[in-house]
């Protein structure tokens, strides 16, 4: 028999090595892209930054009005995209029966979550903006963003409502419990975590794009507050991409911390996702 | 008096004839126990009498199940009020992951129940975890989570919410399957009380436990019901050869 080079503990330790520098590799770009926009954008952190509307062309002031904005349209796609969302995952998960349509309408959603957010801008534009007459506003650039994520939020609700188990849907109609019912007191409080854990992630998606609302609502320069829906607005993710790319000369500084100021909206939400989902995963006994 | 009578009774899932045939009469307030082989038919016949196999896709029933002699399969029957009156117990204990309060009120919640006049959501719960001769065991925590109480509770727990919805009717499938001697033995007493007041139909796989419990007892082998008879016969002189082949363990 033919002696190994190395002895098979020996194997399993350069194994073990190797697969944990690929865990390493993926966690280091986080660690760094969070560590460099802290690092070079704390300095801009301050009352006035977060409070202001820019100044001398964007250059000093604050980003106040994009980050009113950016939560704004949060705001208008969660009241879009939730009910829809949700209710649409309901249908497909406990009410629907296979069928080509229901597998058509699936396939869609997974297809829908792979459209680059550019073409969701375009077709914002094209339907909100233009057809619908909402103009260049925060509630097309709302509805744009619904579209996008309403998908995942069809896709991470259905995974939840079954994960929940048949048994209970079985003993409420032993009970006498009429489908909705069942539904209504027992799979959607047990489904619920992960739920708000999809809608999270999903808005946190919406929070972040700038495609999107491009074309639909964002301002180049807008510093007083919208007054209504169908005013445009700054955003946090577009006003970094008109201050890295369109402004010659402008301080570092501010670039970074309003890139720090998006991630930290973003990384905050995500923290409350994870947070309520492992707070549920631990109460969870089935 | 017969309680609920099935007719000519065939059930397919797919094209695949799971029951061929049955008739039989189930006397009122008394227990019935239907053993058989694993997939003999006796849990898709249970499932026939609260019309639980509608849930499945693919089945066909065709025959008549007359509960009071009204016909379950008719489609004016209202499969909701039926389910009312014909509860079931399954064979893991399944409370849902709520307080032992929750759990035995969700029926008359759902139904309504506490909202008819002289009910009380309370009162219900009592007197069905009374009845389920949990009571003493849970009553001064009702609202701990149904899921840590002892397996053998959660089963009679799981009877208490059955009987919170006040049926004519209890279906037990293998209810004692995942419990030990112990609570297997509490969950027998408690069916010898419960017949005053129900009827229960119970599938199980253990023949003492048949022999223990049933005043009637049916034979299923390959879809058919070979042998319905009085237990004390079933177990003592049966009639039928396959029938004592299986209860003394040379088949089966």
């Amino acid at each position: 028999m033919r002696r190994p080079l190395v002895n098979r503990h020996t194997q399993q330790r350069i194994g073990f090595a190797l697969l944990a520098l690929a865990a390493l590799i993926v966690v280091i770009p986080i660690i760094l892209v969070v560590l460099v926009i802290i690092a070079r954008g704390i300095g801009a952190i301050n009352w006035e930054f977060l409070t202001q509307a820019p100044r001398e062309g964007m250059k000093a002031g604050g980003i106040f009005p994009a980050i009113v904005g950016t939560l704004l349209l949060m705001a208008g796609t969660a009241l879009a995209a939730i009910p829809v969302g949700i209710g649409g995952a309901i249908y497909l998960s406990e009410y629907a029966r296979d069928s080509w349509l229901t597998r058509a309408i699936r396939l869609a959603i997974i297809n829908l979550a792979g459209i680059p957010s550019v073409v969701y801008g375009l077709f914002g534009l094209g339907m909100f903006v233009l057809f619908l007459r909402l103009g260049t506003s925060i509630i097309a650039g709302s509805l744009t963003l619904a579209i996008m994520t309403i998908p995942i939020i069809i896709s991470s609700t259905e995974e939840a409502l079954r994960a929940v188990p048949t048994e209970f849907r079985t003993v409420n109609a032993s009970l006498g419990g009429t489908r909705w019912q069942g539904i209504r007191n027992i799979v959607l409080p047990q489904s619920l975590p992960g739920i708000i854990t999809g809608v999270i992630l999903g808005l946190l998606r919406a929070a972040g794009e700038t495609a999107p609302i491009l074309f639909t609502v964002a301002a180049f320069f807008l510093p007083r507050l919208p007054s209504s829906l169908f005013d445009q607005t700054m955003a946090l993710p577009y006003h970094l991409y008109v201050i890295s790319t369109q402004v010659p000369g402008m301080p570092e500084k501010v670039q970074y911390g309003t890139a720090l100021v998006l991630l930290a909206l973003v990384l905050s939400l995500n923290i409350v996702a994870t947070i309520v989902r492992s707070y549920f995963r631990r109460r969870r006994q089935w | 008096m017969n309680k609920i009578t099935a007719e000519h009774l065939n059930f397919y899932y797919g094209t695949h004839l799971a029951l061929s045939d049955i008739s039989v009469e189930i006397p009122e307030r008394q227990i019935t126990a239907l053993i058989g082989p694993s997939g003999c038919g006796k849990s898709t016949f249970l499932r026939c009498l609260n019309r639980m196999n509608d849930t499945i896709r693919g089945t066909r029933v065709e025959g008549h199940v007359r509960l009071d002699g009204q016909d379950l399969y008719a489609p004016e029957t209202d499969v909701v009020e039926l389910r009312r009156r014909v509860g079931m117990v399954f064979q893991r204990p399944n409370p849902f992951p709520q307080s032992v309060f929750d759990n035995v009120a969700f029926g008359p919640r759902v139904l309504g129940l506490d909202r008819q006049p002289g009910q009380s959501l309370g009162a219900i719960v009592e007197q069905s975890l009374r009845g389920a001769v949990l009571w003493d065991e849970v009553k001064d925590n009702l609202k701990q989570d149904a899921l840590g109480l002892s397996l053998g509770q959660q089963q009679r727990l799981c009877i208490a919410r059955t009987i919170a919805t006040k049926p004519e009717v209890i279906l037990m499938d293998e209810p004692c399957s995942a419990l030990d001697p112990i609570a297997t033995l509490e969950v027998e007493e408690l069916m010898h009380a419960l017949r005053e007041s129900y009827t229960i139909v119970i599938v199980t796989h253990n023949m003492q436990q048949a022999a223990r419990v049933s005043d009637w007892t049916g034979f299923f082998w390959l879809g058919k019901l070979v042998e319905f008879g009085a237990t004390q016969d079933i177990f003592t002189a049966p009639r039928n050869k396959q029938t004592e082949d299986y209860i003394t363990g040379r088949a089966g």
